[in-house]
């Protein structure tokens, strides 16, 4: 239960202010959900370089975790750049040449891994827009697309790991956030687990995320895995995906989720509602459209070789 | 024309500066509203607001009289419930625009999104694009207009009105017809667009109700009344209530509908006792002045509390599946006890106004006879998601019941088996449901506290939402509690026992942290100060009574109510049976039952030492039973059987 936005600056100077606009569109629709927030933010990649966000718990074990994480990478002969413990999050940047999904696998083991990415980062924690900005800095980051947020716990707990967005667990830089109710989500998921895949939660966005994953890892096209989603997922949804360098959304065929989107040649932006959308254009009456029942498309970054 | 920029001036104050240029006659325009919700929500003067840019949800919701112009978009709910005036929407209109809107005029020039116009009742709906999937989705009546292609499904389940439409027509849904379009009809048309200056060249095409789902193709047939002890307790396999199921379905060759509820043995609270030996303490005959029972309920928001002289609520019971007669009584019973009535699904009538001191005002997914000058004269709101008899489904009213009258005040069809709608409009989820609470305090001024009925299914998710979406209180309905008619299936096996259900809600309050802010008011075969005692021990701050209430009222628990022919003249619609009722005795029975719940609750918080009755606490209780100490969490402690916990017989 909730409320999402994401945008994509379509042009190739990849310095837009991606978190203070997602901070706008998502304050504008925190009625949607009160209780967490969380922000997808892309950047231009650095070829082997990857950030990992874990979520620490409190009190005395976190130097422990810390170790054990530190260890773990050592052992998949990561570097390890920068570190920074941060709310209730442990930011971790490496350079690392392997076998990623392996890595990925080990390190939810560890610890509780929230996102990974060489474009990727991952924001998220207990409280509002502003609340996160206030400790993680979100309005300073500057990128190329991003997705976000608010959540209105319903079935399960009010915690940083089960707010959203979700990373494809396994699967760097892909990232997803859902409003609805996925109600064959266990059929799916057994489904997917069969395969090796590893659910860190259970949240039926996860489920989302990696299924999309597992479709682009087999060379499908992220707008054919998401026509699939529409034709596997039963239940109610609107979600928005991103991943490297594109956004995408999809709606089930009730509609019984809402989402608007506005289009200029400079950005593609989409939400829950318009309210969001006109935080980015205050005092302009906008030229906005609806996603049709049913219906998925994706929008790509103008990349230059 | 007065101004109101909305980048100085929050919705909540313009809202209220709207109403006061309307009073005064001003009309208003709307600068920089940048898609926020709820503008012009509520308003009752005839002026004209221009929005200068894009509403967000239920703009002109609740309104009666005004003329609207918006000049973008609008989202969610425009005109929502909307009885007199127009509003034209200049850009696009997102879901269900028109909802429930009875009499008013709404011109949307662009595109609307899904399920348009559903449950309207009067009034026109103009869409002068596309729309989109479900448009007409259980319309009961007024006419939709759409001038390009319509979506999926369209016509839905309607049983009353029209839809024209000019472009392609994707597909019907169920129970709707292509049918012929009349001149006359058709010059009516033409002249609605000239009003609002709308040109169109096409050719129309009509679609109304196929009628093949209005009735019931069989009805019930009247069967004998069983005596209730025949058909419940332990005997509950070839007992003489399953035997008569058996008979009316090898009648009607479907599931049987009845009134009441489970007649199944569940736990409940007689299988808790008090741990204090009531009856070896002398009974004080002043024991009612010696106990605080006075109870405030709804101000956790700032509202103006719901104010019980006890904590009892008659509960929710509609006009329509009783008889005016008996909701008056209801009403006349509140006030002599200083307790409160509650209109139920069926809207509220004038008289029942006047009776009531504390009248709580219900809205149902169908929006029957709801409408805003109802909610500003009610002392509190109710929004219906379902009822413990029978979780997730809506209301059943069976043809014979739904008199010209019945039907006019609720803005639907005359003689048909009504079928309320299960799912509101507007509430698809706790994020939506957030947005139209926002709608009825934007309404009604922040004044009127607003709560929810839940129907005891999902008990510790439910509360948990409720809880967060700011509701002032909530009535919790468990598996006991009856209805005017349901599937006989459906109230014996769906549900969760009221014991269950109160154990749940106050788990999950505590869990969030709200057991003390937000009131749980408990239903579902509460019968004597007993029961009343142990709900509150459990947590509930008050109990609500229907089924007891109306049987102090004469109703004989023959379970026929569903029929349409009560024998008392409470469940019926009929004259000639209604004349049997006696309004002002069954009143006074009414109250004089209450006024044996206060005796009966004060005694037993006396008896236990406490000034008021809200000191009962978790540690005055035992479980009689191993089923209910596994659901309460309470000591088993089977060696208080034998035990009498009543006051009435140490007297």
């Amino acid at each position: 239960m909730c409320g999402i936005a994401g945008i994509l600056y379509k042009d190739t100077v990849a310095k837009a202010d991606i978190g203070k606009a997602l901070i706008s569109m998502l304050d504008g629709c925190q009625h949607r959900g009160p209780d967490s927030t969380g922000f997808a933010l892309y950047h231009d990649a650095v070829p082997g370089q990857y950030r990992l966000r874990f979520i620490v718990d409190e009190g005395d074990d976190i130097a422990a975790a810390i170790d054990d994480i530190k260890e773990r990478l050592a052992e998949f002969q990561a570097q390890v750049i920068d570190e920074e413990l941060v709310g209730a999050g442990f930011r971790l940047d490496i350079r690392f040449d392997g076998d990623l999904q392996k890595l990925a696998y080990e390190m939810e083991h560890a610890a509780k891994l929230s996102s990974i990415g060489e474009s990727l980062d991952i924001i998220k924690d207990v409280g509002g827009a502003h609340d996160i900005d206030d400790v993680y800095s979100v309005a300073r980051f500057q990128g190329t697309h991003g997705i976000g947020h608010v959540r209105l716990a319903t079935e399960s707990d009010v915690a940083p790991e089960a707010s959203h967005p979700f990373w494809a667990t396994g699967f760097a830089d892909i990232a997803i956030v859902h409003n609805g109710q996925i109600t064959n989500y266990y059929k799916m998921r057994r489904r997917l687990e069969k395969r090796g895949y590893f659910f860190n939660t259970d949240n039926d966005s996860e489920l989302i995320a990696v299924y999309l994953a597992d479709k682009l890892k087999n060379g499908v096209t992220l707008k054919d895995a998401l026509k699939a989603t529409i034709e596997d997922m039963d239940g109610t949804f609107s979600f928005l995906v991103s991943t490297k360098d594109e956004i995408g959304y999809a709606k089930d065929r009730l509609a019984a989720k809402p989402m608007v989107k506005y289009e200029d040649d400079n950005i593609i932006a989409i939400a829950s509602e318009e309210v969001s959308l006109n935080k980015l254009f205050p005092g302009r009456a906008l030229d906005t459209s609806e996603p049709a029942p049913g219906t998925f498309n994706t929008w790509q970054r103008s990349i230059s070789a | 024309m007065a101004t109101i920029d909305l980048s100085l001036t929050p919705v909540r104050k313009a809202n209220e500066l709207i109403r006061q240029y309307g009073a005064g006659g001003e009309d208003v325009q709307i600068l920089n509203p940048d898609a926020r919700h709820h503008i012009g929500v509520g308003l009752t003067h005839p002026i004209k607001v221009t929005v200068r840019g894009s509403a967000g949800y239920f703009c002109a919701g609740l309104c009666d009289g005004p003329t609207f112009e918006i000049e973008r978009n609008v989202g969610w709910g425009l005109a929502d419930n909307m009885l007199n005036g127009t509003v034209i929407v200049n850009g696009n209109a997102s879901a269900i625009p028109g909802v429930a809107v009875r009499g008013a005029e709404v011109i949307v020039r662009g595109n609307v999104g899904s399920r348009a116009g559903q449950v309207m009742k009067e009034g026109t709906l103009l869409c002068a694009g596309n729309a989109n999937f479900m448009a007409g989705y259980m319309m009961y009546g007024g006419r939709m207009i759409i001038l390009g292609n319509s979506g999926a499904q369209l016509g839905q389940d309607m049983t009353g009105g029209a839809i024209y439409v000019g472009g392609k027509i994707n597909d019907l849904g169920t129970d709707a017809m292509l049918t012929d379009l009349p001149a006359d009809e058709l010059q009516e048309l033409m002249e609605f667009l000239d009003k609002y200056k709308v040109s169109f060249n096409g050719t129309f095409r009509k679609v109304v109700n196929a009628g093949k789902k209005l009735k019931y193709a069989r009805s019930e047939p009247r069967v004998r009344v069983i005596p209730f002890f025949e058909a419940s307790g332990d005997n509950d396999y070839w007992n003489a209530k399953v035997q008569e199921d058996i008979h009316v379905k090898a009648q009607i060759g479907r599931y049987r509908i009845r009134g009441y509820g489970t007649s199944r043995a569940l736990p409940h609270l007689s299988d808790l006792a008090f741990k204090r030996d009531l009856s070896a303490i002398p009974a004080d005959p002043d024991v009612v002045g010696k106990v605080n029972m006075k109870t405030e309920i709804g101000g956790r928001s700032g509202a103006n509390p719901i104010k019980l002289s006890m904590p009892v609520m008659i509960a929710p019971m509609s006009y329509g599946a009783l008889s005016k007669s008996a909701k008056l009584a209801m009403a006349i019973a509140s006030r002599l006890s200083d307790i409160s009535e509650n209109t139920g699904e069926g809207g509220m009538s004038d008289e029942q106004r006047e009776e009531a001191n504390q009248l709580i005002y219900q809205c149902l997914a169908g929006r029957l006879g709801w409408n805003i000058h109802d909610m500003q004269r009610a002392n509190g709101l109710e929004i219906y998601i379902s009822q413990g008899a029978k979780p997730g489904l809506g209301g059943q009213l069976m043809a014979k019941k739904v008199t010209p009258e019945i039907a006019k005040i609720r803005g639907i069809p005359p003689g048909i088996d009504l079928r309320s709608p299960s799912r509101h409009p507007d509430v698809l989820g706790a994020d939506d449901l957030v947005i139209k609470v926002e709608e009825f305090r934007e309404a009604t001024g922040y004044k009127t506290p607003v709560s929810v009925k839940l129907g005891a299914g999902r008990v510790r998710d439910d509360i948990k939402i409720a809880y967060k979406d700011g509701f002032d209180f909530v009535e919790l309905d468990g598996m006991q509690g009856s209805t005017g008619a349901a599937g006989n299936e459906v109230l014996e096996y769906v549900g969760i026992p009221t014991l269950a259900a109160i154990q749940e809600a106050m788990d999950a309050l505590k869990e969030v942290g709200g057991d003390k802010d937000m009131p749980i008011v408990l239903m579902g075969g509460i019968k004597d100060g007993a029961d009343a005692a142990k709900a509150i021990a459990l947590g509930a701050r008050a109990v609500a009574v229907g089924t007891s209430a109306i049987i102090a009222g004469g109703c004989i628990a023959c379970l026929q109510c569903h029929v349409g022919q009560c024998v008392v003249g409470i469940a019926t619609q009929d004259p000639e049976h209604e004349k049997r009722y006696n309004i002002q005795a069954e009143a006074e029975n009414t109250h004089r039952y209450l006024e044996s719940l206060r005796w009966q609750m004060a005694a037993i918080a006396h008896a236990h030492g406490y000034g008021d009755i809200h000191d009962m606490s978790r540690g005055d209780l035992v479980a009689l039973t191993p089923e209910a100490a596994e659901i309460t969490g309470l000591p088993y402690a089977p060696e208080y059987r034998n035990r009498t916990e009543s006051l009435l017989v140490a007297s």
